[in-house]
């Protein structure tokens, strides 16, 4: 049986959604550009009429602007003018703002914490291989909450969201895009039940005070509601690590003496005669208990258990822990005024929106008309394959024993489509 | 505290941000930025693509799609294969946009998918290679191929497939070793039965069709009691108990072991009540002192007659085919009070394993080969969590799902 780490370490969240700070920036900049080049395109082929000259098409969509501050590019032909690209940092702004308005929009709806967070983390996700320019953020917040809520198990309405909501926005024509901009990577894991744990594991120590320990969550459940959600947190760090730096924020003694307990191991100086002291109980204990679970064979050696729970890793954890904080300080829940801000509206957003409006991708923006199209597109495609292969079907139908009745089971489905009518899908959010 | 992620001491406590660089890089060179020669032609060809729509271009063309192996309402089955190495198959799963729920993917859909990534790793859970999206907009999960056909196919086949009580042995091992692992990742899988049990080329038993499974709820949050297909639902559910555990899954157990050895469902009730009654007449029937707090489940109802809890000699004369061991292992899962019935680990800790005889190596156990592609293909296409003819079955899952689970 894998460790928790190990285990971890298997999931999408890690081997897909882990990055290095400068991958993460190098992918961001690739989806700044990548956006450019077929916003561009895409503005050129629609303008142009079809017998545009190919030269003309690709000399502007092979040139994005290296410079970066996209200055209109006046085609010498006479070609619309292309407009001024967003730079990765203005994305950036964007996606910071679009963030904290989707946190504003979960607390409308009221939906537990893991909804509220894998949202997020679905959305921040989206825009890391989709531009802004690409897809319509505001309309991406309903869409990761719808999404988000369907991945934590709950299944709420479209009508519902359109009502609480007060808008006509086709959710669901977002819905396939978002999940496909996440990889169909429905698990998101967080650092709320790691809370939990640590607060169960300070109170069994047994000489903290009680207030002080309900403070601390109380702090840092809210901090992790907001900071992690609004940075790149759970792009960088495991939710435990997450959870240490939340919990340091909001008092520090406890989160270090969490850290020293568990990393307590002093390998004996002498050899493995010596005394006792030299091993402190506390762990020992739940060591070897925790070492049954884990499986493992035999006993292990000081090294080993050096270099699990030894102090070396300790200040190893503390490290990782005090930068995980630092990027959380940078938007501690009280940042939320800031976003909600009506002259940093005015100063700072408002300005890089108006710059978005125009540079928007032609054929994208439209959630609606994208959706018809693929779907047009797509059974089109399906026709052809279906024909091409009715002659191989004929085969199948032969060895096992023809086609199923379609007709009946269908009639069935309804019938329980129906009843579902009575429950339809739970209660309100 | 069991599930406090401190009791676990960590192996590896730090975690270096080190993303596999082949599934995440973000940067799939083929296809983007063209060379002006040709891209015209190019664009034609294949409209540019974003990042994410190249990447799901780069997960699809990783299989060939083959023969379609199965229609249905729900999903059409097709047999595929790996382009890399054509020898592993796959069975690609297309989900089809469904007429009678409004609100775009399906639950069932989403949780196989969430699931099933979850529980990746275990040899007896059926894999979930890929999903990527046609241009339709449909799904598409690409899962391993099971050619075998399921358990349910070589319990009913009584004129064909003989097996013993070691053949028993190794599929109730592979089973149980399946729902540990889901318990042990805190899922629950909700939909454990015979045809849910898929049977690999080499005969490994794979659990397969997470479409109700779920996590396991935080203390306070209350799920639905309507899962689990009847003949296999603990009494618990059929009393409507919303807060429940992997006992629910453990019974179900039981009762797919009990169907293997009689080669019939044990408690083939035809109505929730009638099942309470079976349950009753041939398990005990639940009450205070052998289940305290049963009478306090929102529909606890029972037959006026009490019957005793069934001792081990009631069981060994139906039972006995798989000895004393089997058959005290058997007792235990079906204990009624949940919170005494064995739990997925207790039960590959039993006895009975080590007993003989020992179970019989996965090559070696009986194998139906005639219909069993079919019958594959049927149990992929059926809608999740669901048989396609009830009326045969005579024992569907409600669809009825508490999606909202009231906070």
């Amino acid at each position: 049986m894998a460790s928790e780490d190990a285990r971890y370490r298997e999931t999408s969240q890690f081997e897909a959604w882990s990055f290095s700070p400068s991958q993460l920036a190098a992918m961001r900049e690739k989806t700044n550009s990548l956006a450019r080049q077929r916003i561009t395109e895409r503005i050129l082929s629609s303008a142009s009429n079809p017998l545009a000259p190919a030269s003309n098409n690709t000399s502007h969509a092979n040139t994005p602007d290296p410079s970066g501050n996209g200055t209109p590019n006046p085609n010498e032909n006479g070609a619309p003018t292309l407009p001024d690209f967003l730079k990765p940092e203005e994305e950036a702004l964007l996606i910071s703002f679009y963030t904290s308005e989707l946190l504003r929009a979960a607390d409308h709806l009221g939906v537990p914490d893991e909804v509220r967070a894998t949202a997020t983390v679905f959305f921040r996700r989206f825009f890391l291989t989709n531009s802004i320019m690409t897809y319509p953020p505001q309309e991406m917040i309903l869409v990761a909450l719808f999404v988000g809520s369907k991945a934590e198990g709950r299944f709420p309405r479209v009508v519902e969201f359109q009502q609480r909501f007060n808008t006509k926005q086709d959710i669901l024509a977002g819905e396939f895009l978002l999940a496909q901009g996440n990889r169909f990577n429905f698990e998101v894991r967080h650092p709320f039940r790691a809370l939990m744990g640590a607060m169960m594991e300070l109170r069994s120590y047994g000489d903290i005070d009680e207030q002080r320990i309900q403070a601390a969550e109380k702090r840092a459940h809210e901090i992790l509601l907001s900071s992690p959600l609004m940075t790149d947190a759970y792009f960088h760090y495991t939710p435990s690590q997450i959870m240490f730096a939340a919990l340091s924020l909001a008092d520090r003694g406890l989160a270090e003496r969490l850290i020293q307990e568990t990393f307590h191991f002093v390998p004996p100086t002498t050899n493995s005669d010596s005394t006792p002291a030299a091993t402190p109980l506390p762990g020992s204990d739940s060591l070897g208990t925790a070492r049954k679970e884990g499986g493992g064979k035999g006993t292990m050696t000081n090294d080993e258990r050096a270099a699990i729970i030894g102090t070396g890793i300790r200040d190893k954890v503390m490290g990782t822990i005090e930068a995980c904080r630092n990027m959380l300080s940078s938007e501690l829940p009280e940042r939320k005024s800031h976003w909600t801000s009506e002259s940093i509206f005015k100063s700072q957003i408002r300005p890089v929106r108006k710059k978005l409006l125009k540079c928007r991708d032609p054929d994208r923006w439209n959630l609606s008309e994208l959706q018809r199209q693929r779907r047009e597109q797509g059974l089109r495609r399906e026709d052809s394959e279906e024909r091409a292969a009715a002659s191989n079907g004929n085969k199948d139908a032969a060895i096992f024993g023809g086609d199923l009745p379609a007709g009946a089971p269908e009639k069935k489905r309804r019938k329980v489509g129906g009843n579902g009518l009575e429950d339809p899908f739970g209660d309100p959010l | 505290m069991a599930n406090s992620p401190l009791v676990a001491r960590p192996t590896d406590a730090l975690q270096p941000s080190k993303p596999l660089p082949s599934s995440s890089g973000g940067t799939p060179s083929g296809g983007l930025p063209r060379s002006a020669r040709g891209q015209r032609i190019a664009a034609e060809a294949r409209p540019t693509m974003d990042l994410m729509e190249q990447m799901n271009e780069d997960e699809k063309n990783k299989y060939i799609k083959g023969k379609k192996l199965g229609e249905g309402t729900y999903a059409n089955v097709y047999l595929g294969h790996s382009c890399l190495d054509a020898s592993v198959k796959v069975a690609i799963k297309k989900i089809k946009v469904q007429k009678e729920y409004q609100d775009g993917i399906a639950p069932d859909a989403i949780r196989e998918m969430k699931y099933l990534q979850k529980l990746r790793g275990h040899a007896n859970i059926i894999i979930l290679h890929s999903v990527f999206s046609s241009k339709d907009q449909n799904l598409n999960l690409v899962l391993e191929y099971l050619p075998l056909g399921d358990l349910e196919m070589l319990i009913r086949d009584v004129d064909h497939v003989r097996y013993g009580a070691a053949d028993i042995k190794a599929w109730m091992g592979m089973l149980t070793r399946a729902v540990w692992w889901c318990h042990d990742n805190y899922v629950l899988h909700r939909d454990i039965k015979p045809n849910n049990l898929l049977i690999a080329a080499d005969g490994e038993v794979k659990l397969a069709d997470f479409g109700l499974a779920r996590s396991f709820a935080d203390p306070g949050v209350r799920m639905t009691a309507n899962v689990i297909t009847r003949w296999y639902r603990p009494p618990e559910l059929l009393f409507g108990a919303r807060h429940y555990s992997g006992a629910v899954d453990i019974w179900s157990v039981g009762l797919v072991f009990a169907e293997l050895i009689i080669r019939a469902p044990y408690l083939p009730g035809n109505s929730e009540v009638e099942q309470i009654a079976l349950i009753c007449r041939e398990i005990g029937t639940p009450t205070e002192e052998n289940w305290p707090g049963v009478t306090q489940l929102k529909e606890y109802t029972v037959p006026s007659d009490v019957t005793p809890v069934a001792g081990k000699d009631k069981y060994m004369g139906r039972f006995g085919a798989v000895g004393s061991d089997g058959v005290d292992l058997l007792a235990k899962t079906l204990i009624l009070d949940p919170r005494r019935r064995i739990t997925a680990r207790e039960m590959l800790e039993h006895r009975w394993w080590k007993a003989d005889p020992k179970p019989t190596p996965k090559y070696d156990l009986p194998k139906k080969t005639a219909g069993a592609e079919e019958k594959a293909a049927a149990d992929l296409k059926r809608r999740n969590g669901m048989a396609e003819d009830d009326d045969v079955r005579g024992s569907k899952v409600a669809r009825k799902l508490d999606f909202g689970a009231a906070r």
